[in-house]
């Protein structure tokens, strides 16, 4: 069973959010509003954040592509008391929105920030809007065809993608893979299987320095970033 | 601790699937029971009743939400867009593109958007009045465009007719100009005045090719950014963004930036050093580059001896005045850093200076732009594996001859409103922000009609009130776009134009790849509404206008597809192009040094043939031998330094569409990626500045200009110059539009007016401010 994983080349990446923006048309996820904003309550399951440190003219600005860590030892999996987000076997933490009571211990429990809570209208519960691409129902194989409001989202690796791939034979990581890795215009995200040590991804690991976000929570995420 | 937990929850994965399944078995539904063999998701008959019936497929085309026009492939399902991603096939972005690509779906199904033609009732025009639009049918508005157009004809005056470009298909404006060869009109204007013509004539003075620079990027090892927004808002995007990723780890050497910026912009957080520098000084520093480069001997001798001219004049000049110790005083920059920066840049071979909006948009940016375009050629980084290149253009098949008749041959050489070739702009191909003033003072004759393609230059040129003002005396104005933007506020009728997604055409990018490529454009969906393509209604007005117009219009494939069809005869056969998307051109070659250079030496010029033969002609008796050389002249700056105390820098995040609208969730959203806010503007200044203005992060603040005021939150910043106040463009819509009407400030509003000298470039960075609290 492989073991998927994501690295994230800060040298490579040029900040430009295309991840941001595939990962939303590809999974259907909710845009904000002006107000959703001043109320932190818009919906990213990969969303680029900005870390600043120093003084003028001694400034360094971090830009990091952050999608859902995916940790081995899931702090989310441990609070949930409705069991509907959970570790697949290929490593893969989903969520259940039928399962999912939206109590949102699993949000204080992401040390990454990682999830967003759908709080949208009632009247859009069912998230349709024209303005957007149509609802998923007709892209065959989809797990999210629409919106349920008052559960917690984040991202799945597009494990649609994923599961569709391996089943058609494709090479993961290669042929397959994930809306915003395919949509890095500087070819900055690599995903694979992180047990396979032949995979790009093992690779850079191996002749690269890496580092994890909040090593010291062991939370044995998934997503490893490469200095530059 | 976790690991009984992890098992329980796979052990739950197992059951949920089961129950799962045996409940869509129940449901009899085949296709649900394959996706719950691939998901842990539940099932929903809905899936199940729409799989079959889905018609899908994936359609070649390009973008054209900026001016780099990338090669596209969309995926369409039962008649919908819904996904947009890039083309393999192409060369010039590998297959990537930026993210305003993918925004093209909400550019296409813009709530905002209109479908009829519309006639305005209200006969009072401003900013705050409704226009009270009142629909009309295809034929009534051809028809009273037509009588309109044909009165101008009869009258000998078709020079009364004034057309504004805006973002539009190559196709399109390939037929614009043709359009106002025919009718007879000299007064066709682009928004190229407020891009960066100063890089153009910059080049122009050195190696004679008026055009954007392009870079061999793939063997780059250094790169000096003046004012350079790389990642940003160069030209073409997605080909920087692609390549960068190959700069830093894709070849061997991994390549050094250096981005020299008052501002610290996305492109200067993810270079290797940040240099901010005093604004309109960066002549003053290409200058002392160029010294510490000679007076250490550090040159391409081999280039510089054979393929240049006028060198010793331009060797003179940096060596007397511009010695990094003087220059350190101008630019701010400590001279060991100039000196260092000026080694890098000479050892490190192959090695490009680049420059951008901030550092040449000023009022004699071109002078700035061929300082820059000169250090390339000092390190012979001229027509070489990473150095600059020459781009080649697609050879589309000749449009037969114009038809021109007597009246169209008798006003075609009538002055231009915008003055292009004169004393005051000797160089310049189009100077947009003069518009406004030529129609307010009717300089040299006054306009009749104007029709606007696309265009929105109300907002996005330097001093936006008198374009308001300009627009609303226009006797008779038709603007034609998708939607209502701010320009066609003004009109008087308003035709709906197709988005990108729904018609044919054929564009290439501005230069960047060296080799040739163009990409097709094919409706991927049924235009929306009632709308028609730019060059539908071009083909169906000349019909309309009979005579010359109608014969220049004749034998050119008589739609918007056959258009296409015939210009791209010459390239690949029509089915394969549509399916492929993209024609590549032959391979690069470099070191053409026997007849690259378009100058009277033939060679690359320190000291400018072209621009001597021009300004002699131009400005007789004014001129010096300075003027024939890159130099640095201390820049002239809108309002007075004690009341104004700060230096506004309008700059344009990566976010911004170029297309007129920012109607976008997608793009507003994640606005401003440096402060991690959107839907808005922010004004950004250096937190020591605002230590001393008492101002608090967060506060509403006045921006004042001697000419008008603005008000936002402010944000103080340790990557803004202490002198610069940094406010981003692309907001502050107030036409239509639910998700960009009334939100941020456009800082256009408060610009004054200024020009480069020589390319007509709109200056806008040259106006002076004071901020103070709400």
């Amino acid at each position: 069973m492989p073991r998927w994983g994501m690295v994230i080349d800060l040298d490579k990446c040029v900040g430009c959010q295309a991840c941001t923006v595939a990962c939303k048309a590809e999974n259907n996820v909710p845009h904000g509003s002006p107000e959703e904003q001043g109320l932190r309550r818009e919906i990213y399951w990969n969303k680029v954040i900005a870390v600043t440190n120093g003084k003028y003219p001694r400034v360094n600005t971090q830009l990091i592509p952050m999608p859902c860590m995916h940790c081995d030892h899931a702090p989310c999996v441990t609070v949930c008391p409705a069991k509907a987000t959970y570790r697949r076997k290929d490593g893969i933490i989903v969520q259940d929105f039928r399962r999912c009571i939206g109590c949102k211990y699993c949000m204080v429990a992401c040390p990454y920030g990682a999830r967003s809570f759908n709080s949208k209208e009632q009247d859009e519960k069912e998230y349709y809007r024209h303005d957007l691409a149509p609802d998923r129902s007709v892209w065959g194989q989809w797990p999210f065809p629409s919106r349920t409001h008052g559960v917690v989202e984040k991202c799945t690796f597009c494990f649609h993608r994923i599961d569709r791939g391996m089943k058609e034979g494709k090479k993961i990581g290669k042929e397959v893979v994930p809306a915003c890795v395919e949509d890095c215009p500087s070819n900055a995200r690599i995903f694979g299987d992180l047990d396979d040590p032949d995979s790009e991804l093992s690779h850079l690991l191996s002749s690269r320095e890496w580092f994890r976000l909040r090593e010291e929570l062991d939370t044995k995420a998934k997503v490893y970033y490469l200095p530059k | 601790m976790l690991g009984p937990k992890e098992k329980k929850s796979n052990g739950l994965e197992v059951n949920r699937r089961t129950f799962l399944k045996l409940s869509a078995l129940a449901a009899g539904g085949a296709g649900a029971n394959q996706i719950i063999d691939s998901f842990d998701a539940p099932a929903l008959p809905l899936q199940n009743k729409t799989q079959n019936a889905s018609e899908e497929k994936w359609i070649a085309s390009s973008c054209l939400n900026c001016p780099a026009r990338c090669a596209i492939r969309v995926r369409v399902v039962n008649g919908r867009a819904i996904k947009i991603t890039g083309n393999p096939i192409s060369l010039v972005s590998e297959g990537k593109v930026c993210p305003r690509a993918h925004i093209g779906l909400q550019v296409l199904y813009d709530p905002g958007r209109i479908f009829s033609p519309l006639r305005r009732a209200n006969r009072e025009k401003g900013k705050e009045i409704d226009p009270q639009w009142v629909p009309i049918s295809w034929d009534e508005a051809l028809d009273e465009v037509t009588r309109r157009l044909k009165l101008l004809r009869e009258d000998h005056q078709p020079q009364k007719l004034l057309l504004f470009n805006g973002l539009n298909t190559v196709s399109s404006q390939d037929l614009t100009v043709r359009f106002a060869l025919a009718f007879g009109t000299p007064n066709l204007v682009s928004g190229d005045g407020l891009d960066t013509e100063a890089e153009k004539s910059g080049n122009w003075m050195t190696d004679g090719h008026y055009t954007h620079t392009a870079f061999d990027l793939d063997h780059t090892n250094y790169i000096l950014a003046f004012g350079s927004d790389i990642l940003e808002s160069c030209q073409p995007l997605s080909r920087f963004l692609r390549k960068w990723g190959r700069l830093r780890r894709e070849k061997p050497n991994r390549t050094k930036i250096v981005v020299i910026n008052p501002r610290y912009s996305v492109t200067a957080a993810k270079s290797d050093e940040w240099i901010p520098i005093n604004p309109g000084t960066d002549a003053a520093l290409a200058m002392a580059i160029a010294n510490v480069i000679v007076s250490e001997a550090l040159y391409d001798r081999t280039f510089v001896d054979n393929w240049t001219a006028g060198f010793r004049p331009y060797k003179e000049l940096a060596l007397r005045q511009y010695h990094p110790r003087v220059v350190s005083k101008i630019t701010g920059i400590p001279p060991e850093v100039i000196q260092r920066i000026a080694r890098e840049f000479a050892q490190t071979k192959p090695a490009v200076a680049m420059r951008g909006k901030e550092s040449i948009a000023w009022p004699d940016g071109t002078y700035t732009s061929s300082a820059i375009s000169c250090l390339n050629a000092l390190v012979g980084s001229i027509d070489i594996r990473g150095g600059v290149i020459y781009q080649e253009n697609p050879r589309y098949k000749e449009m037969p001859p114009l038809f021109e008749d007597d009246i169209a041959r008798r006003s075609k050489i009538q002055p231009s409103l915008d003055f292009r070739g004169t004393a005051k702009f000797p160089a310049a191909n189009g100077i947009t922000n003069q518009i406004p003033e030529s129609l307010l003072e009717e300089l040299p004759y006054p306009i009749e009609m104007a029709v606007g393609f696309n265009s929105n230059f109300n907002m996005s040129a330097p001093g936006t009130e008198r374009w308001d003002k300009a627009l609303k005396k226009l006797p008779y104005y038709v603007h034609i776009s998708p939607f209502i933007s701010e320009m066609a506020l003004y009109a008087d009728l308003l035709l709906p134009s197709t988005t990108f997604l729904e018609e044919w055409g054929y564009d290439h990018s501005p230069p960047g790849s060296g080799f040739a490529e163009v990409k097709i454009k094919q409706p991927v969906v049924r235009p929306r509404g009632d709308a028609r393509s730019l060059v539908g209604i071009l083909f169906q007005l000349s019909k309309r206008l009979q005579r010359g117009v109608e014969q220049s219009f004749a034998h050119l494939g008589d739609d918007s597809e056959g258009f296409v069809k015939f210009r791209t005869a010459t390239l690949m056969p029509w089915k394969e192009f549509l399916n492929k998307g993209v024609w590549i051109g032959k391979d690069y070659e470099y070191r053409k040094y026997g007849h690259i250079f378009h100058t009277p030496s033939k060679k690359f010029e320190f000291y400018s043939g072209n621009l001597k033969s021009l300004l002699t002609k131009a400005r007789k008796g004014t001129e010096r031998e300075l003027d024939y050389l890159p130099h640095y002249k201390e820049a002239r700056f809108l309002g007075e330094k004690e009341k104004y105390p700060l230096v506004l820098l309008p700059y344009q995040p990566l976010m911004v569409l170029e297309n007129g609208s920012q109607n976008y969730p997608w793009a507003q959203e994640i606005f401003l990626p440096m402060h991690g806010v959107g839907w808005g503007t922010l004004i950004e200044i250096n937190s020591e500045t605002a230590n001393a203005l008492k101002l608090k992060n967060g506060q509403r603040v006045w921006v004042e200009s001697s000419f008008q005021k603005i008000m936002a939150r402010v944000k103080c910043s340790e990557g803004v110059h202490p002198q610069v106040v940094a406010i981003p463009v692309g907001q502050g819509h107030y036409s239509y539009g639910k998700w960009q009407k009334g939100m941020g400030v456009n800082p256009n509003d408060i610009l004054g007016v200024d020009y480069d000298s020589i390319s007509g470039q709109a200056a806008f960075f040259n106006t002076r401010v004071k901020v103070y609290p709400a």
